[in-house]
């Protein structure tokens, strides 16, 4: 186990911890196991909300069924610029004010269609302009980490439709017709 | 620096040494182990045994905590390396990284190395084409670098002999420049790579081929492999990550456990080689000073052949390292040519496009090759403003990809059952041969040393008019058969990487008929110290289009058999 896996199950054990008596994020720490993001507990649930929105649960498993947030903070925190880095956080930041603080109370429906507005978002260069860029990259990026972190992961890979690391040889002129695969109903 | 020769001279005595423990020392390893010859060799790096010390091969993809990809971090820091396509989060311990072992880039040079037993056999894309007399004859014919002094009547046995041993897949094409090996099965081309087969047949008059590109993949005679410990190529194309089925060649699945099984091998890892001993009262080289790459400690092994295959680059860096009164220049440099004439090949340019057609078919499964356009330039006499010409790979691939447009279940659903099946992709990748100029050259940097003492290496190595003209050719020769396959959206690129990120390099120690102008003999042997062979890419006069390792090998076998029969005189 590395050092970013114990950090987060600390992360994990004290917040869990906060959550019992008061059940708000008011004391909100910064989880230690994105140090570059400084994300608090509060915005990862946000990311979570919006995560479980864009792959929500049902018959199979949703995106927080299966810590897909921690995925998508581990990818941008390791793997992007700390440019983009910036522009991930201040679009996370920004989204309760584009999305309503009621965000994580409305429908499916209602969330989605505030997501798809969010992801089409554009802005000039004036301050507002630049938090409606924030909030469009923000949303671009979770939807594509979300869609990575989801299928490439152990639950989808094992569970649903298993991977094999032997792929069987190849046939360089298959007819589309002749492939016959089950529905996979989410 | 302690000396700490506390063995004794005899157990440091083998009657052969070889240095580099990569595709062309396996090679060398192994031909001499079979004919008896009691063999040290040398690898700078960690030990990397088959199967055991391949930490990642069989893990599934959400086993990778960044799903493959390098962390930022890792790419600031080693910003050469993180260049190679190959460079992943899977593969990343067996490269070098530019921190660990830093070189001098007067020109930028992409220098990309493995260390460690196997090297970059571990890593390399296992396209092994043969060289033909129309490539051996180019540097007489279009009066540049020097003449070969061999042909490939010299080698056609020997590329035999590895092609057997190693596993080569492949159709024979009967195609003048790429003569036909030893082939196992081939792996078929799909129905759009033989539909632009096919058109190329009608537009050029049978000229210009595309074939499926021969591959060192195990595809039939499994019970021979089985005597090496390997067996058929799975198709994973995770190849970069040691194959546990020995599918594909590398030393570690093959040439060094046949070689250690002989029992005349001794494999010596850790073993940073500082210089090769020369004897002036024996007027040879007597052995090998190395550097423990852990303890510093410095010792020396003594034999009567050496054969070098530190990979091209090192091997230079090792001969100019190697001084003494007779040879204040480098090991066998009478001539002050070595580390000059360096050479390697052009893959800036791209070129691709949509087909249309075929829609109703798709493939499935993997096969671990693609599609080879042989060169087809200046083949039998010049022809265009350029010198020589330039292979070419080839692939058509299309695959489902589901709808990623929505959000919630639909989006779920898409995702799940994915069902849109996108156009046919077409694209080329060009292979181009540059010419060796002495201008292009590797040295000893005069004041700069690393950890273990040695001389950085100072690379002065860059593109020429030649290259240019040549990548606009390419460009608008494989557009135009592009154009008359059917292609659309054709795209032309020119990705303006630096030499060396082909992994390419050649030269330095070239091979000639005249000791005046080059340094190795048609044996391989240094002119002027004949019990040195340097059989990698070092040796290379000029770098014709095909991938070159399949040459290293047949140079390194053939040149041990060469060191025996000369000992028995």
């Amino acid at each position: 186990m590395n050092r970013r896996h114990a950090l987060r199950h600390i992360a994990l054990i004290s917040g869990g911890l906060a959550l019992i008596p008061s059940c708000d994020f008011s004391s909100d720490d910064i989880l230690a196991a994105y140090e570059k993001l400084k994300v608090t507990a509060s915005q990862k649930e946000l990311l979570g909300v919006v995560s479980n929105t864009i792959i929500p649960s049902g018959e199979i498993k949703g995106a927080l069924d299966i810590a897909v947030p921690d995925f998508i903070l581990v990818m941008v925190n390791d793997c992007y610029t700390e440019e983009a880095q910036g522009k991930f956080v201040n679009g996370l930041k920004a989204f309760p004010e584009f999305a309503g603080s009621g965000f994580a109370g409305l429908s499916a429906k209602e969330r989605e269609a505030k997501i798809q507005d969010g992801l089409t978002l554009e802005g000039d260069d004036s301050e507002a302009g630049q938090k409606q860029k924030d909030i469009a990259f923000f949303l671009n990026n979770t939807k594509r980490l979300t869609i990575q972190g989801y299928m490439a992961s152990e639950y989808i890979q094992t569970e649903v439709i298993p991977y094999s690391l032997i792929p069987g040889p190849y046939n360089g002129a298959v007819l589309i017709s002749d492939i016959q695969k089950p529905r996979i109903n989410g | 620096m302690a000396n700490l020769n506390i063995r004794n001279k005899q157990e440091r005595t083998y009657e052969a040494i070889v240095i580099g423990s990569g595709i062309s020392g396996g090679w060398a390893a192994k031909e001499l182990c079979d004919l008896g010859v009691k063999t040290l060799m040398l690898e700078r790096g960690r030990n990397v045994e088959h199967v055991k010390d391949y930490p990642t091969t069989n893990m599934l993809p959400y086993e990778f905590e960044h799903r493959g990809q390098i962390p930022e971090d890792i790419k600031k820091d080693n910003p050469v390396v993180s260049r190679c396509y190959a460079f992943r989060e899977d593969a990343m311990h067996f490269f070098v990284k530019d921190q660990e072992h830093p070189y001098v880039q007067e020109k930028p040079f992409d220098w990309i190395r493995g260390y460690q037993v196997g090297g970059k056999s571990l890593l390399w894309a296992r396209q092994v084409q043969r060289w033909s007399d129309l490539d051996f004859e180019g540097p007489a014919r279009d009066g540049f670098a020097v003449d070969w002094p061999i042909r490939y009547k010299d080698l056609e046995k020997w590329y035999s002999h590895v092609e057997k041993f190693a596993g080569v897949s492949g159709f024979k094409d009967g195609i003048d420049v790429l003569p036909d090996g030893e082939f196992l099965p081939g792996y078929d081309l799909n129905i759009v790579e033989k539909h632009f087969a096919d058109q190329l047949k009608k537009h050029y008059g049978g000229d210009r081929h595309l074939i499926s590109a021969r591959c060192a993949h195990i595809h039939g005679n499994v019970d021979f492999y089985a005597q090496q410990g390997r067996t058929m190529c799975q198709n994973r194309n995770l190849c970069q990550r040691g194959c546990p089925f020995g599918g594909y060649f590398s030393s570690n699945s093959s040439t060094i456990p046949w070689a250690l099984k002989t029992g005349n091998l001794t494999l010596r890892p850790d073993a940073v080689v500082e210089s090769i001993i020369y004897d002036e009262e024996k007027g040879k080289a007597t052995g090998v000073r190395v550097i423990d790459r852990l303890t510093k400690e410095v010792e020396e092994f003594y034999a009567d052949v050496i054969f070098l295959n530190a990979a091209a680059l090192n091997s230079n860096l090792v001969l100019m390292n190697s001084t003494s009164n007779r040879f204040p220049n480098g090991l066998g440099n009478d001539n002050g040519l070595l580390g000059k004439y360096v050479a390697f090949h052009n893959y800036r340019a791209q070129v691709s496009g949509i087909h249309e057609g075929h829609t109703e078919y798709t493939t499935s499964g993997g096969r671990p090759t693609s599609g080879y356009f042989p060169r087809f330039r200046n083949v039998h006499k010049q022809e265009t403003d350029f010198l020589r010409g330039y292979a070419a790979g080839f692939s058509a691939s299309r695959g489902v990809r589901p709808n990623t447009e929505a959000l919630g279940m639909d989006l779920k659903n898409n995702l799940l059952n994915p069902d849109q099946y996108g156009p046919w992709y077409v694209g080329s990748h060009m292979m181009g041969e540059t010419i060796p100029k002495e201008s292009n050259y590797v040295k000893l940097d005069p004041t700069q040393k690393d950890e273990w003492g040695m001389p950085l290496l100072s690379i002065n190595i860059d593109y020429d008019d030649n290259d240019e003209k040549m990548i606009k050719d390419y460009q608008e020769q494989m557009s135009d058969m592009f154009e008359k396959a059917g292609f659309t959206n054709i795209r032309v690129n020119d990705d303006h990487r630096r030499p060396g990120l082909d992994i390419h390099e050649m030269g330095g120690v070239r091979m000639g008929k005249d000791p005046k102008t080059s340094l190795l003999n048609a044996n391989h042997q240094l002119h002027a110290v004949p019990n040195v062979y340097v059989t990698d890419g070092a040796s290379m006069t000029s770098t014709s289009t095909q991938n070159p390792s399949l040459t290293y090998m047949a140079f390194a076998a053939r040149a041990a058999h060469h060191a025996v029969a000369e000992s028995k005189k």
